[in-house]
């Protein structure tokens, strides 16, 4: 039924006259298209095979459609015609009742728990009871072991329970050191057993909604780092700075990576916040976020983030030092592995890894194009990128434009 | 003792309506107005779509409900049959609970638990009817069984259809009643025809001569004057508190429209409608009281406009909550009893206790 | 605290009930002036009067009717059917009038049909019947059906107490054969089952005349240590209890007096297979009368009825699987 504002549209449907009766045939209309009529005033002639009868409108207003002809029989309840009514109609009858509600369905038995759902364990043709398989399931009893003296030479639940007072179970599982001597090793308490901490748990949490939330892709590219390396000897700071700086130039560059897409919601920032992932050991990590990036240099960044992993590993960031950040920048350290899959920082849509920068035999083509081989500090950058925001090209040409800014690091540093 | 027969009135002012104000007659045609006015809304509402299963009205019959309710006393008890609509509207049920009733709403008498006229409420000393009839004669006499028992002035009174007379509980109940002469009145509304099977199929002697068979009086009355059926239940009441015992009072009124909604009662000869429809008891009691000089048509227009508006209330009414379904079967608490129902008879006002 | 029997603690509980509360009444067929056909209210009307204690016409749909009527306006109705098996009489007021009055229309009916019911002495097929199972099926109805002299009293005392209407399964065989401890005034079995006696390895489940039955069957079963369940109440059902001692015990035989198909145990079967599945060691076992009327010579009708033999070679077979 449609409604709007000026007009309401009401249905008026085949009555059923009587409990048993499933049908009607309309014998005769008595308005046309078109035609005003009154509230309870016949509207058309029916024939059930109980009784034949009028049918009364259920509002005033103006007949709208005819949908079933003379002589045409239809299911109790199928709509013959639709009146509309006008919002001011002085004849105005009271809303259609609310649509009735569904058969209560009666309450579902609920089915036995867990445990029910366990397969049967059937040796052979042996078969064990839901009471057995449930005892030796909770003392890890081998019914293969357990010699039946029901029916058939069934296991009981007797013979079951007779077996574990005998010793069966897991400690039977473990044989004896000396066959004659009745020492049982204890078994050993598991080291670094427990639960998670909550920490770990919530970067769990994080990590695995990211990659529920996500199209998350990566993809590398290879960066010559030697001029990264001649600049930061000179200036005194970590290649990682050099990394944060090449990649706020990439970002500015291509914008639509710096950016957050909150379910459909897409907004890019105009300035970084650039996250740098700090070890906390053990404990998990922790992204502070140097807010206004764009606006350090190299050093600024580089002391922006001694600061922050200084803060971060002693507990001291504040709430607003780990909010805001547009992109994030993950370096694991210095260990030897060279390509990962970093996950998302949501609701971001790309993250750069910066793994080992690796001594490398690579071609150079000098001036003239003529090639040789030359031992480089090389790194591989992978970007891990939301295929809901942008495409594989776009990634590529970040990554190319960020290698670009690193390999054109002046010797000077900037 | 011997079956009195009354003469069946035929019109006018009638000598039956001695005890009689005029705002008794008032009520009396206001309340068949009501209830006719009330069954055809809800008839109307049925082709609607808008009220579920079957339904049953008391069409041309409505002077036997009200003449007969109309003579209850607060602390009487009524088994109210489907086609008895009056009776409900007179000890209190207001007409806005019982279209609710009909269209299944929660505001209905039953909560949508039972449909259409099977429904008492037991805080005004109604029972609701079941549909094997006449059942409901056991338990009026039963609640007559207890009000002896108590040495208490009550009555209870219920009413019947002429074929439900050919049920085992029919003799039941006028044998236990006539044993232990109770003070139960047993209103046989005899309008023709039972669904479509008509009287001489139904019994070989007519009910009311039964009652002296069972140690009781049998009264005829016309069951289309409705003065002359409050007068007839009065007398019954009257006996009953007097120790008397049982009174039969067969009703003698047509059923005008089919046994449903969806009967179109072709099985009746035309001749016969058109006879009952002279003896109409809606028109008999206004032209009475047009004699005497009462405005008829604003009692029908008042009549008319609370329809209207308890229609209004109904249909705005929510259906009952599916997760309600299964509540409810047993008494969680104390059973408590049937409560008092309005008696609006000017006769009842006399007595100190309202008892005449 | 006296001894006596089940009988007598019927008539203790009416007795007692009659005095305490001025609206109770009994009502049935010779109940009055005879006493009853089994004696029940031998004394009654002389104590407390004949409307009162009130001898009825011979019409069991009016006996349910009229206490319909009657407790609506306050009584506290207890009828007597003679036997058990003259309830079908009356079965449309009590299933149509008083199960579904509360549910309709919000009005309680308090009143307490007694149905002696049951067979085992030559009654025949019109004398021995066990209908509670049709009662059962019907919502707005509770039935109990004691099996000791002292639930016998302590359950009439809660039906009557109960404003629903409650069928009080009262075994005509147990009349005179099972006496016990019964304390004195009015007291409140509750609608529970009750362990007869504890075991492990199996359980019998039984009520009414088959608890003594499932009891002498397994008092002495190849060692076995055999629980029996006394169901006592079969509307409400208790569950609860039913699945205790399936889990404990895993094994279960059900005894049925009535017919067998869709008897109280029948349903009993049912929820253990739902809701005790895990349990189980074993089918779920029914031993019941089968479906026939019960005949009247004795070599037929104790073939019939569930033995104390059939009872015990059910569960030993049972134990053995």
């Amino acid at each position: 039924m449609s409604s709007s504002p000026t007009e309401t549209v009401v249905d008026v449907t085949m009555p059923q006259m009587g409990v048993s009766v499933a049908e009607g045939t309309v014998v005769a209309w008595r308005v046309a298209v078109g035609d005003p009529i009154a509230a309870d005033e016949t509207i058309c002639e029916i024939s059930t095979d109980k009784i034949d009868t009028e049918v009364p409108a259920p509002v005033s207003g103006v007949v709208s459609e005819i949908l079933v002809p003379v002589e045409t029989t239809v299911e109790v309840g199928t709509v013959l015609a639709r009146i509309a009514t006008g919002a001011g109609a002085a004849a105005a009858k009271p809303a259609d009742a609310p649509a009735p509600a569904t058969a209560a369905e009666p309450p579902v038995e609920a089915l036995p728990g867990p445990n029910g759902a366990r397969a049967r364990q059937a040796n052979g043709n042996r078969r064990y009871s839901p009471v057995v398989q449930r005892i030796a399931a909770e003392h890890g009893v081998d019914l293969s072991q357990v010699p039946g003296t029901g029916r058939g030479g069934r296991v009981r639940k007797q013979d079951v329970l007779a077996f574990l007072e005998g010793g069966g179970g897991r400690e039977a599982a473990e044989a004896p050191l000396h066959i004659e001597s009745p020492y049982r090793p204890e078994p050993a308490p598991a080291v670094g057993s427990g639960q998670l901490s909550r920490m770990r748990r919530q970067i769990g949490e994080h990590m695995k909604r990211s990659l529920e939330t996500s199209a998350t892709c990566t993809t590398w590219i290879e960066v010559d780092m030697s001029r990264v390396e001649a600049a930061r000897r000179r200036l005194g700071v970590t290649a990682l700075a050099f990394v944060a700086r090449a990649t706020i130039d990439a970002l500015r560059e291509h914008p639509s990576l710096n950016a957050w897409l909150e379910g459909e919601r897409y907004t890019q920032h105009p300035g970084v916040n650039l996250g740098i992932a700090v070890s906390l050991g053990d404990d998990g990590l922790i992204v502070p976020v140097i807010h206004d990036a764009h606006e350090l240099s190299v050093e600024g960044l580089a002391a922006r983030i001694r600061d922050l992993a200084t803060r971060a590993r002693a507990r001291q960031l504040t709430p607003d030092e780990v909010r805001d950040g547009t992109f994030t920048i993950t370096n694991p350290g210095q260990y030897g592995s060279i390509m990962a899959t970093p996950i998302i920082n949501q609701p971001q849509v790309g993250i750069l890894d910066f793994e080992a920068v690796v001594k490398r035999p690579v071609v150079v083509t000098d001036a003239d194009g003529s090639d040789s081989i030359a031992i480089r500090p090389v790194t591989i950058l992978g970007l891990s990128w939301d295929h809901r925001a942008l495409d594989g090209a776009l990634s590529a040409q970040f990554l190319a434009s960020v290698k670009r800014h690193l390999e054109g690091v002046v010797a000077s540093g900037s | 003792m011997a079956t009195r027969i009354a003469e069946p009135a035929t019109g006018g002012p009638s000598a039956a309506s001695a005890h009689l104000q005029p705002e008794d007659r008032v009520e009396l045609l206001r309340a068949m107005l009501l209830m006719r006015g009330l069954e055809e809304r809800a008839m109307t509402l049925y082709r609607q779509g808008k009220v579920p299963g079957s339904f049953y009205d008391g069409y041309g019959q409505e002077a036997v409900s009200a003449g007969a309710a109309f003579a209850m006393g607060p602390r009487d008890r009524l088994c109210i049959l489907h086609r008895d609509l009056a009776a409900h509207l007179i000890r209190g049920v207001t007409p806005a609970r019982v279209l609710g009733q009909y269209l299944g709403r929660e505001t209905g008498v039953t909560r949508g638990r039972d449909g259409n006229v099977h429904f008492g409420d037991w805080r005004l000393g109604c029972v609701g009817m079941v549909s094997m009839l006449p059942d409901m004669m056991l338990v009026a006499t039963g609640m007559a069984m207890a009000f002896k028992l108590r040495g208490e002035a009550r009555c209870a009174i219920t009413w019947f259809g002429d074929g439900s007379t050919s049920r085992g509980d029919f003799h039941e109940a006028m044998n236990w009643a006539g044993v232990q002469r109770l003070p139960v009145i047993f209103v046989l509304e005899n309008n023709q025809y039972a669904y479509s099977t008509p009287l001489d199929k139904q019994f070989a002697v007519d009910p009311v001569q039964r009652a002296a068979a069972y140690g009781f009086a049998g009264v005829t009355v016309d069951g289309n004057d409705v003065e002359a059926v409050f007068e007839a239940t009065r007398a019954a009441r009257q006996r009953a508190l007097a120790g008397e015992g049982p009174t039969l009072i067969e009703a003698v009124t047509m059923r005008m429209h089919g046994h449903a909604a969806h009967d179109d009662m072709k099985y009746v000869p035309k001749e016969q409608v058109e006879e009952w429809r002279k003896r109409d008891p809606i028109d008999r009691q206004s032209a009475r009281l047009s004699e005497l000089g009462v405005d008829v048509e604003a009692v029908r227009a008042a009549v008319a406009a609370e329809i209207d508006a308890a229609t209004e209330e109904a249909l705005a009414a929510p259906m009952p909550d599916p997760a309600d379904a299964a509540s409810g079967v047993f008494c969680e608490g104390e059973a408590e009893p049937l409560g008092d129902g309005r008696a609006p008879w000017s006769g009842f006002a006399q007595e100190p206790g309202g008892e005449a | 605290m006296a001894t006596m029997t089940y009988l007598q603690a019927i008539s203790s509980a009416l007795r007692d009930e009659l005095r305490a509360d001025e609206r109770v009444i009994v009502m049935g067929e010779d109940i009055g002036v005879f006493g009853g056909a089994f004696k029940v209210t031998d004394g009654f009307i002389e104590e407390f009067g004949p409307d009162r204690v009130m001898d009825t016409p011979l019409a069991e749909s009016a006996i349910i009717g009229t206490a319909v009527g009657a407790a609506v306006v306050g009584l506290r109705p207890v009828c007597e059917m003679q036997f058990s098996d003259f309830i079908s009489c009356g079965f449309d007021q009590l299933v149509n009038v008083a199960g579904k009055m509360h549910y309709r229309q919000g009005l309680a009916v308090p009143i307490t049909v007694r149905l002696p019911s049951g067979g085992g002495f030559s009654g025949g097929p019109f004398h021995s019947q066990n209908p509670e199972a049709w009662f059962m099926h019907a919502p707005g109805i509770k039935v109990v059906a004691p099996s000791t002299a002292h639930d016998a009293k302590g359950l009439l005392h809660s039906a009557i107490h109960d404003p629903n209407p409650v069928c009080f399964m009262e075994h005509k065989h147990l009349y005179r054969r099972v006496k016990g401890e019964v304390p004195d005034g009015v007291y409140e079995t509750p609608f529970t089952a009750r362990v007869a006696r504890p075991g492990r390895d199996l359980v019998v489940i039984a009520y009414g005349a088959m608890v003594e039955v499932a009891l002498e069957a397994t008092a002495d079963l190849d060692g076995a240590a055999v629980e029996v369940l006394d169901l006592r109440s079969l509307v409400p059902l208790d569950e609860a209890a039913i699945l205790d001692s399936v889990e404990r015990c895993s094994k279960v035989v059900i005894v049925d007096e009535a017919n067998a198909t869709c008897a109280a145990g029948a349903q009993v079967a049912a929820v253990i297979a739902q809701h005790g599945f895990e349990s189980l060691d074993g089918p779920v076992v029914r031993v019941a009368t089968p479906d026939v009327p019960i005949p009247f010579s004795p070599p037929l009708e104790q073939a019939v009825l569930p033995s104390v033999d059939r009872v015990r070679e059910a569960c030993r077979e049972l134990l053995a699987y």
